[in-house]
């Protein structure tokens, strides 16, 4: 058994694609369609490639309580890992993402966090150098 | 941008209150003005946040009701376009069908198909994609085969 494939909800999977694509850089790995909905993921250009992200819909009322209450309440519900945060934040704040969190220590990591969108808070996290 | 927390708190009761209150009662001017901000800076802001204007929110939250209500089956595609507050029937059907990808009605009978016990609605209308996993192709998990992971049936 291993991790190969987790997933975040969105509420429209298009404006998604878009964001996840154009403005985090990621690259699509799946997309196929559905009926209303698709099968869609994502894996980062970074690190392992054959990890996927999906992008799923969050039709049900119940997933929309949830990610409502969570954006609300400011608490991100994925993490991503970069290198350099002083550089993704500076190309991300150029691409318009709005962060409620500017880059700032907590413990031995620096975070920062962004809203993606699509009803999420992304924290993006730097690991301590070694 | 840099959203401080009370610009954050406020848009997010924004979207509450652009959820919860009827559009003929509460204008995108007020709302902003709960929201302290002009409605110009407001509408910017809501739309980097959100990734939809607050006009756009609001058709988006309308169509989502008309698709329960369409799902339900007991209402006409007519009564449908009313009761979300479209007073045009044909473009309430543009906007249904650009936006979900088939026809107010074609949606109502692929709805009914799947509904078998009244009141309980079927997974394919409110997925999460590891259920939607179940219906895919054999050719999509190709790349699981390349990693050594058996196909799932």
């Amino acid at each position: 058994m291993r991790i190969k494939l987790t997933s975040i909800m969105v509420d429209n999977q298009d404006k998604a694609l878009k964001f996840y694509k154009e403005i985090l850089g990621f690259k699509k790995k799946h997309d196929i369609p559905m009926g209303e909905f698709k099968w869609l993921t994502v894996v980062s250009l970074e690190g392992a490639q054959d990890l996927e992200l999906s992008l799923e819909p969050n039709a049900n009322p119940a997933a929309k309580t949830f990610q409502e209450a969570m954006f609300s309440q400011k608490i991100p519900l994925a993490a991503f890992e970069v290198a350099d945060m002083n550089k993704e934040y500076a190309r991300l704040k150029a691409a318009g993402v709005v962060f409620t969190r500017e880059p700032s220590k907590a413990g031995p990591v620096i975070i920062a966090v962004f809203s993606d969108t699509c009803g999420n808070l992304i924290q993006l996290y730097q690991p301590p150098s070694t | 941008m840099l959203l401080r927390h009370e610009n954050f708190r406020n848009l997010c009761r924004a979207r509450e209150l652009l959820a919860e209150t009827p559009e003929d009662r509460l204008f995108i001017r007020d709302i902003a003005r709960e929201a302290r901000m002009s409605p110009f800076h407001f509408i910017r802001q809501f739309e980097a946040l959100f990734g939809l204007t607050p006009h756009q929110f609001r058709v988006q939250l309308r169509l989502d009701r008309a698709k329960l209500l369409l799902a339900r089956g007991h209402y006409s595609v007519t009564d449908v376009c009313m009761e979300v507050g479209f007073t045009s029937l044909g473009s309430f059907s543009d906007l249904f069908t650009r936006r979900v990808g088939m026809s107010p009605s074609a949606y109502q009978r692929a709805a009914r198909a799947m509904i078998q016990v009244p009141g309980v609605f079927p997974q394919e209308l409110f997925p999460g994609c590891l259920s939607l996993m179940a219906c895919l192709p054999a050719s999509a998990f190709r790349n699981f085969q390349e990693a050594g992971a058996p196909v799932p049936r």
